[in-house]
C-alpha cells in the first residue's frame, strides 16, 4: 500500500496493510540533525551589532517572506520524508511582520496579522525560535483599531496560505502526504490577542464584544480554510489547544456556548469539500471528547501523555467516532528514551488504539529537544510491529 | 442581621456578579450596612476561599476563578482604605516569573491574579527570567515567597539553578520558594529542596498564606 492510500485508509478506520506514521516535524533542530545542516544563530546575528542590521534588513523584507519561510518549511518536508513519514502536517506561520520593541532584549519582534507579539529564543542548539508572548489587543478599541489597519495585511496572508499549500503538495506530495494545517485556530485567534486574564474577564464584562471577536475570526478563519483547501490537500488540520494540564481551559459548556457554532461551521466546510478533519489540542482533553464527536470532527490529535491523557480510555469512550492521532510522549521517551522503550511505546499505543483502523501514529508535539534518530525509531517500530492484523 | 450583607456579598461574588457585589460594598464604605469594611473584607475572602475549593475540586474552570478574582480585587479595593487591620495591610510580597527558556505565562499570570485577590503584593519579572534577575528581585523586595514557573522540561533545571544561586548568594534563609507548572512535580521540587510545590494557583497562595502568618 502506498503512504496516502495507508492514512486515508486508516482515516476511514479500516484497517490498511500498516499502521500509518505522521510527522510533527516544525523544529529547525530537527531539519538540521536529519539533513545534516548546521545550525544558523540568527539571534546571535541579531545580538550582534555587525551582523544586526542584515538580518533584520532580510527579515524586514516584505517581497522576500514568503520565499524565505517555504525555503524553510522545504526542510521540514524533506526530513519528514528522510524519516519515513508518512505523513507530514504543513504549517504556513509566515504571518508576521518585524517590528521595533525597545523593551526586549534584542530590540526587535514580530507581530502578527491578528494581534499577537512574537519574541525571539533560541533552542539548546542555537536555533531560533520564536514564541507568542504577549497581546497587543488587551481593549475594544485597540482590536477595533488593529483589525482595521490590518485588515490588508491579513488578505494577503490568507492568499499566501493557498499558495503554499498547493506549492507544498505539488513539490512533495509525490513522496509524502502534507496534512494542510490551519493554524492558529478560531479560540486561539480569539484569546491570544486580548490575553487570556483579560479575555475571560471580557467574557463577563462585554460579552457582545466577546461574541463579535469570534463572529469575526469564525468567518475568517473559513476564508483562511477554503485556501487551504484549494490546494489538493486531502486531509486538513485545525489547531486550538483547548485544553490545559488538569482539563478545559474554559468550563465546557462555556465553550459549546461561545465556539461550538464556529466548530461546527469548520467541520461542515472541511466536509462539504470531501475533505477530512483532524482537530489539533494539547491538553487534558476528555471533557471535550463527547463535543468533538458532536461537532462533527472526523480525528483529533495530540493526546497529550503528559497531561494524563491515556490512549485505550480515549478509544475506550469514542470507539470509532474519531480517529486518533499522536500520544507518545516527547517530554522524555523521544527526547533520551531508549530503542526499547520507544519500541514498548508504540506496541502499546498499537494495542490501545490501533485495532480496526482509525489510528495514526505520532508524537504528541512537536519539540526542538525530540532527536531524530528516536523519531527514526519510533517509524521503524511501527513497520515492525504496526503490520495489520495485529498480533496480540 | 449582621449575617445578610456577609451572606449577599458572598452570594453576588459566588454568582460572578460584579455589579451587585461593588453596589453592596460601596454601602458598607457609605456606613449604610450592619457590618463594617473589616467584616466585609473578610467575607470576601471567605467566598474566595469557596471559589479555590471548587476549582480545586473541577467544579470550576480557569475563567470563573480568573473572574471572581477580579471581583475580589475591586471589593478589596474599594474596602481597604476604610478597614483598620487585616488584609489592607498586605500578607506580603511575592516574587513571580517563568524560568529562562520558558515563554508560557497563563498559569503564572492567574497565579498572580488570584494571589493579588488574596491580599498579597505581586513582582512580576514575566517570563524567560534569568536566574541574575531572580536574585535581584528578592534581594530588592525582600519577598515572603519566590515563585517560578516552568511548563517544558527542558527549562526545568532552570528552577535547581535558581535556588542553587540563592543558596550562593547567602539568601536561601531569607525566602520561600515555591515552584508550579505543568512540567513540575512535588518529587521534583523535593529534589532540587524547594519549600513547596503547587498543583495550582489556589493550592500555591494557601501554601503561601500560611507562611506569611
Ligand atoms: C497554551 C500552551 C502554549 C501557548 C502558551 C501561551 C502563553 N502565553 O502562555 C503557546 C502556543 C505559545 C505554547 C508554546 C509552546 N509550547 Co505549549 N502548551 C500550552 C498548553 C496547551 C497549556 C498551558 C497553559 O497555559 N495552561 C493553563 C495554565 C493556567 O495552567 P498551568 O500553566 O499548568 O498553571 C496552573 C498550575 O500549574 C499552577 N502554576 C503554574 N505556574 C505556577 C507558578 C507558581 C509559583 C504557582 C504557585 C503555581 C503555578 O497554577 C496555574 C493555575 O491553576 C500546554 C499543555 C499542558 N499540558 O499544560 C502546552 C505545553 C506546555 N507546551 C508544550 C510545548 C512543547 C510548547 C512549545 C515548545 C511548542 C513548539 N514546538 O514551539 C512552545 C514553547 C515555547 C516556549 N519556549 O516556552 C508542551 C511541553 C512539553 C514538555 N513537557 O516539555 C506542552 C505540555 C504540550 C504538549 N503537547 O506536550 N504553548
Amino acid at each position: 500500500m502506498e503512504f496516502k492510500e495507508r492514512i486515508l485508509t486508516a482515516m476511514n478506520h479500516e484497517e490498511p496493510d500498516r499502521v500509518p506514521t505522521m510527522g510533527l516535524i516544525l523544529d529547525q533542530s530537527t531539519v538540521n540533525q536529519v539533513l545534516g545542516l548546521d545550525t544558523v544563530d540568527i539571534v546571535g546575528m541579531l545580538r550582534n551589532p555587525e551582523t544586526k542590521d542584515v538580518v533584520v534588513q532580510m527579515m524586514s523584507d516584505e517581497s522576500s517572506r514568503f520565499t524565505n519561510y517555504y525555503q524553510v518549511h522545504c526542510g521540514v518536508q524533506e526530513s519528514a520524508i528522510k524519516l519515513g513519514f508518512d505523513a507530514n502536517w504543513s504549517l504556513y506561520a509566515a504571518y508576521m511582520q518585524l517590528v521595533q520593541d525597545p523593551q526586549t532584549p534584542i530590540g526587535y519582534v514580530f507581530h502578527d496579522a491578528f494581534g499577537r507579539v512574537w519574541e525571539f529564543t533560541s533552542d539548546e542548539k542555537g536555533n531560533m525560535l520564536l514564541n507568542y508572548t504577549r497581546p497587543l489587543c488587551e481593549t475594544e478599541e485597540q482590536w477595533e483599531e488593529w483589525v482595521e489597519s490590518k485588515s490588508a495585511f491579513i488578505d494577503k496572508v490568507i492568499g499566501e496560505v493557498g499558495v503554499f499549500h498547493k506549492k507544498v503538495v505539488e513539490d512533495f506530495g509525490d513522496r509524502i502526504m502534507p496534512i494542510g494545517y490551519a493554524a492558529p485556530g478560531v479560540f486561539e485567534n480569539c484569546w491570544q490577542p486580548i490575553g487570556f486574564v483579560n479575555f475571560t474577564k471580557l467574557i463577563f464584562e462585554k460579552p457582545d464584544f466577546i461574541k463579535r471577536v469570534i463572529k469575526f475570526h469564525t468567518d475568517l478563519y473559513l476564508r483562511y480554510l477554503e485556501q487551504v483547501m484549494d490546494s489538493d490537500v486531502e486531509i486538513v488540520l485545525t489547531g486550538d489547544d483547548l485544553a490545559q494540564k488538569t482539563g478545559p481551559m474554559l468550563r465546557p459548556q462555556m465553550i459549546e456556548d461561545l465556539f461550538g457554532e464556529s466548530y461546527r461551521r469548520v467541520a461542515e466546510a472541511i466536509h462539504k469539500k470531501n475533505k477530512k478533519m483532524i482537530f489539533h489540542s494539547c491538553g487534558n482533553i476528555y471533557q471535550l471528547l463527547d463535543k468533538f464527536i458532536e461537532w462533527g470532527f472526523d480525528g483529533i490529535l495530540t493526546l497529550e501523555p503528559t497531561a494524563g491523557v491515556d490512549l485505550g480510555k480515549v478509544r475506550e469512550h469514542v470507539g470509532h467516532n474519531l480517529v486518533l492521532v499522536g500520544n507518545l510522549d516527547v517530554s522524555y521517551l523521544l527526547v533520551r528514551g531508549t530503542r526499547q522503550e520507544i519500541e514498548d511505546a508504540v506496541k502499546k499505543a498499537l494495542r490501545d488504539a490501533a485495532r480496526g483502523g482509525g489510528y495514526i501514529l505520532s508524537t504528541s508535539h512537536s519539540h526542538s529537544a525530540v532527536d531524530a534518530n528516536r523519531l527514526r525509531w519510533m517509524v521503524e517500530a511501527s513497520h515492525q510491529y504496526g503490520n495489520y492484523p495485529l498480533i496480540s | 442581621m449582621s449575617g445578610d450583607t456577609r451572606q449577599n456579598l458572598q452570594d453576588s461574588l459566588l454568582a460572578l456578579d460584579m455589579q451587585t457585589t461593588i453596589v453592596q460594598v460601596k454601602s458598607v464604605i457609605e456606613g449604610n450596612s450592619e457590618i463594617n469594611a473589616t467584616e466585609a473584607a473578610d467575607a470576601i475572602t471567605s467566598a474566595l476561599e469557596i471559589v479555590g475549593r471548587r476549582f480545586q475540586n473541577g467544579e470550576w474552570y480557569l475563567a470563573e476563578l480568573v473572574y471572581s478574582g477580579e471581583i475580589a480585587k475591586a471589593a478589596l479595593e474599594l474596602l481597604s482604605p476604610a478597614m483598620t487591620l487585616g488584609i489592607a495591610s498586605g500578607r506580603g510580597t511575592i516574587v513571580v516569573g517563568t524560568v529562562a527558556g520558558d515563554m508560557h505565562d497563563l498559569g503564572k499570570d492567574i497565579f498572580i491574579n488570584y494571589s493579588k485577590s488574596a491580599g498579597f503584593n505581586i513582582v512580576d519579572l514575566g517570563v524567560d527570567v534569568p536566574t541574575g534577575t531572580f536574585i535581584s528581585a528578592v534581594r530588592e523586595h525582600q519577598p515572603v515567597a519566590l515563585g517560578m514557573s516552568c511548563l517544558l522540561t527542558i527549562t526545568a533545571p532552570e528552577v535547581g539553578k535558581v535556588i542553587q544561586a540563592l543558596e550562593n548568594e547567602h539568601l536561601r534563609d531569607v525566602v520561600r520558594v515555591i515552584i508550579g507548572g505543568a512540567a513540575l512535580t512535588e518529587t521534583f521540587a523535593t529534589e532540587v529542596k524547594a519549600d513547596a510545590f503547587a498543583p495550582d494557583a489556589v493550592t500555591g497562595t494557601d501554601i503561601i498564606k500560611r507562611w506569611s502568618e
